[in-house]
C-alpha cells in the first residue's frame, strides 16, 4: 500500500508540501534544542572539569563565577598560610571577579568579565593556556594599569597588545591575549593584576574567593570539610558542589529548550492529524469503494499510517541537515547517531498518534455509507 | 462448485431514516443459479438495490436469510465478510467506482492485491482483462482521463480480477449514454455466456433488463413478477408484460 500512499501525497501537492514543512519545522525545533542543550551542558561541564582537586572558598551561597561573593583580603590571606590542611599552597591564590556585562542568555552569567590575580599566580588561574600575542603573565609585583585578554574578551573589545581599552571608566593597557581556552570565564575575562582590579573598582582590602588546591587530589572532600568547620561563615565549594550547583542553575533553561522542542513535534503531531483528517473526510468514498472491493479495515488503517508516515519521514532529512549546519555555526557536535534514532523515533511516534484518529475514522466507513456518499 | 450462488429467504431490510422505519426489502425469496445472468428492474425506492448490497455482503438483513455458496452472510463477522467481497464477488457500480490516483491497470490490479493473488499472476490476469475489455491501449492512463464507458469497462475488468463467484452491477448503465450503454450490456452478456460468469444487475431500464436470462421486477421492497428470456427470441412481449408488473 505504500505505492498507493505515495500516489495519494503527488496527486496533493501543496498539502503534502506544507505538512513535511511543519514536521520540518518541529524536527529542526527538536534537533537544536537537543544541540543547544548538549552545547549548555558541555560548556559547563568543561569549565567545571578544570575544578578538578580544587576547592573554592567564597561567600555562603554564592555561584561560580562568584560576582556576588565578597570576603576580606585578611581573611584571604590568613586561608593562604594555613600549612596544617594538606594544601599546595604554590598552587593556591586569592581571586576577585567583577562582572562588566550581563549574559545575553539566562543560563549565561556574564557576557564580560575582569578577574583580579596576584601577579605571579595567573597561572594557577589560566592553566596551560598561553598568549597567541603578548604575554601570558605579569611582570613580577605588578599593579599598574595593565590587563591580559581571554580570546573572546579580545574580539569583544577589539583590541590588540599594545592598545588602550576602558575598564570602568580606566584605561588600561592591554599586555596580552590568550589562545583559546576550554575555559570560558576565561575566554571572556579581562585578567588583571589585583591590586589594580580592587582599586579600578573600589574594593581595597577585599577578594570574592579563594581557589585552594590540596596537595593529594583523594583528599579534596576531606579538606573541604576541615575547611567548612573552620571558616563557617563561609561557603566551602568543590568540583563535585559546583557541577550540582551548575546543574540547578542551568534545570530551568534546560527544561524552557526542551519544552521549546516539545512543543515544535506537538505542532508538527497537530497539523499530522488535521492533515489526514481532512484526506480521509475527502476521501470517504474511497476508502468505502476499498472496503467493498474487499480491503480488511487493517488495511484502511495501513494505508492511512503510511500516508502520515512519509509526510512525516519527508520533513527529516533536510530539517537534520539545517540543525547540522546550525550545530556547525555554533561550533558544537552535530547530534550523534543514537540521537538521530531518537529524533526519528520521536517524529515516527508523533506521526502515528496524529494520524491514529483519521486511521481509525477511515477504517470505520461502511461500503455501503461510502457509495451512497455525494 | 456450486450450482446454487445466492439463496435469500424471506430476507427483509429496514431502515431508519429521520426516525421513520422504512422498509426496504420485505420478504423476498431469491435464487440465483451458477452462470445465470438476472436483472432485477424497478424504479427508485423499489428496494432492488438494496437487496443487491445485502446479496453482495455489504448489509445485513434485518430479518431472514442470505445464503451465498451455502453460508449464511448474516453469520459472518467483518473480517470473513470482506474476505468474501474480495474472492467471491465483484462489484460493478453505477459511478465507476475507481481510484482516481490510480491508473486504469493499477485500478484493475488492486481488487487482485485485496485478494492476495501474487504481482507476477496479478500483473498478467489486469493485462488479459483489460484486454477482454478492449482497453489494453489505455492501461496507463490516469482514471480521470478516461471517458466514462471506458471507466465502466475497467470497473467490470477489476470486478473479474479475482475471478469471483456472483458479479454484481448496480446501474452500469445509469450514467451512460446509450451507444455506450450498449456496449457495456453487450460486454456483460458476453461475459455471462462466454465465461459462465453469474452476473446479477439492477436497472431501471427494461432495455438494459433485456440482456439478461431472467428479468425480476420489483416494487416497495417486493418481487411483484419475473420472467425468462430466451437468447435470439423476440422479448418485446416479456417485457411489456413486466413493464405492466411495475405500474400495478
Amino acid at each position: 500500500m505504500i505505492d498507493i500512499a505515495i500516489k495519494n501525497l503527488g496527486t496533493r501537492k501543496v498539502r503534502t508540501v506544507l505538512c513535511a514543512l511543519a514536521v520540518l519545522a518541529g524536527v529542526f525545533l527538536m534537533g537544536v534544542t537537543l544541540v543547544m542543550n548538549d552545547w549548555m551542558y558541555g560548556t559547563m561541564t568543561a569549565e567545571l572539569a578544570k575544578y578538578l582537586g580544587k576547592i573554592y572558598v567564597q561567600q555562603g551561597e554564592s555561584t561560580y563565577p562568584p560576582f556576588d561573593s565578597t570576603m576580606s583580603q585578611n581573611t584571604a590571606a590568613a586561608i593562604l598560610e594555613r600549612t596544617d590542611l594538606g594544601l599546595n599552597l604554590a598552587e593556591s591564590t586569592s581571586l576577585i571577579f567583577v562582572r562588566t556585562e550581563r549574559g545575553m542568555m539566562p543560563f549565561m552569567s556574564a557576557e564580560k568579565m575582569v578577574i583580579g590575580v596576584p601577579a605571579g599566580r595567573e597561572a594557577i588561574l589560566i592553566g596551560n593556556v598561553t598568549a597567541d600575542s603578548g604575554l601570558d603573565h605579569f611582570a613580577a609585583g605588578e599593579h599598574g594599569n595593565v590587563a591580559i585578554l581571554g580570546e573572546t574578551s579580545a574580539e569583544g573589545f577589539n583590541a590588540e597588545v599594545g592598545q588602550d581599552i576602558v575598564i570602568n571608566g580606566t584605561e588600561v593597557r592591554v599586555i596580552g591575549i590568550l589562545e583559546k581556552s576550554s575555559m570560558d570565564s576565561v575566554n571572556i575575562a579581562a585578567i588583571m593584576p589585583m591590586e589594580t582590579v580592587q582599586r579600578i573598582f573600589a574594593k581595597q582590602g577585599q577578594v570574592s574567593s579563594v581557589l585552594l588546591t590540596p596537595q593529594d587530589v583523594r583528599e579534596t572532600a576531606e579538606v573541604a570539610v576541615r575547611l567548612e568547620q573552620d571558616y563557617p561563615a563561609f561557603g566551602v565549594a568543590t568540583q563535585d558542589d559546583m557541577l550540582a550547583e551548575a546543574e540547578q542553575v542551568m534545570k530551568m533553561p534546560l527544561m524552557y529548550m526542551s519544552s521549546m522542542g516539545v512543543t515544535g513535534m506537538i505542532v508538527a503531531m497537530i497539523v499530522i492529524m488535521s492533515t489526514m483528517f481532512m484526506t480521509v473526510t475527502e476521501r470517504t468514498r474511497e476508502f468505502g469503494t476499498l472496503r467493498a472491493l474487499g480491503a480488511r479495515q487493517r488495511i484502511v488503517v495501513s494505508t492511512v499510517l503510511i500516508e502520515a508516515l512519509i509526510l512525516a519521514l519527508i520533513g527529516v532529512p533536510p530539517a537534520m541537515g539545517l540543525v547540522y549546519l546550525m550545530s556547525k555555526a555554533m561550533e558544537t557536535t552535530p547530534p550523534d547517531a543514537v540521537k538521530l534514532v531518537l529524533i526519528v523515533l520521536f517524529t515516527v511516534v508523533a506521526a502515528m498518534v496524529g494520524a491514529a484518529y483519521p486511521a481509525w475514522r477511515a477504517a470505520r466507513v461502511e461500503p455501503l455509507e461510502a457509495l451512497r456518499y455525494e | 462448485m456450486y450450482t446454487t450462488i445466492v439463496e435469500t429467504k424471506n430476507v427483509c431490510k429496514t431502515f431508519g431514516l429521520n426516525g421513520v422505519a422504512v422498509e426496504a426489502v420485505r420478504g423476498i425469496d431469491l435464487t440465483v443459479n451458477a452462470g445465470e445472468f438476472v436483472a432485477l428492474v424497478g424504479p427508485s425506492g423499489s428496494g432492488k438495490s438494496s437487496l443487491l448490497y445485502l446479496v453482495g455482503a455489504m448489509d445485513s438483513p434485518t430479518s431472514g436469510e442470505v445464503l451465498f455458496e451455502g453460508h449464511d452472510l448474516a453469520k459472518l463477522r467483518d473480517g470473513p465478510r470482506t474476505d468474501l467481497r474480495a474472492k467471491k464477488i465483484g462489484f460493478i457500480f453505477q459511478t465507476f467506482n475507481l481510484l482516481p490516483t490510480l491508473n486504469a491497470f493499477e485500478n484493475v490490479e488492486i481488487a487482485m492485491r485485496l485478494g492476495g493473488m501474487g504481482r507476477s499472476e496479478r500483473q498478467s490476469r489486469a493485462a488479459e482483462l483489460l484486454e477482454r475489455v478492449g482497453l489494453s491501449e489505455r492501461a496507463k492512463h490516469q482514471s480521470r482521463h478516461l471517458s466514462g464507458g471506458e471507466r465502466q469497462r475497467v470497473a467490470i475488468a477489476r470486478a473479474l480480477g479475482n475471478r469471483p463467484s456472483l458479479l454484481l452491477a448496480d446501474e452500469p448503465t445509469g450514467n451512460l449514454d446509450s451507444k455506450t450503454s450498449t456496449g457495456i450490456l453487450e460486454l456483460l452478456r458476453a461475459i455471462c455466456s462466454e465465461d459462465g460468469q453469474t452476473v446479477i444487475m439492477v436497472t431501471h431500464d427494461f432495455r438494459a433488463a433485456s440482456y439478461a436470462d431472467r428479468v425480476m421486477v420489483m416494487r416497495d421492497g417486493r418481487i411483484r413478477g419475473e420472467t425468462k428470456l430466451q437468447a435470439g427470441q423476440d422479448t418485446t412481449q416479456a417485457m411489456e408484460k413486466l413493464l405492466k408488473l411495475e405500474f400495478q
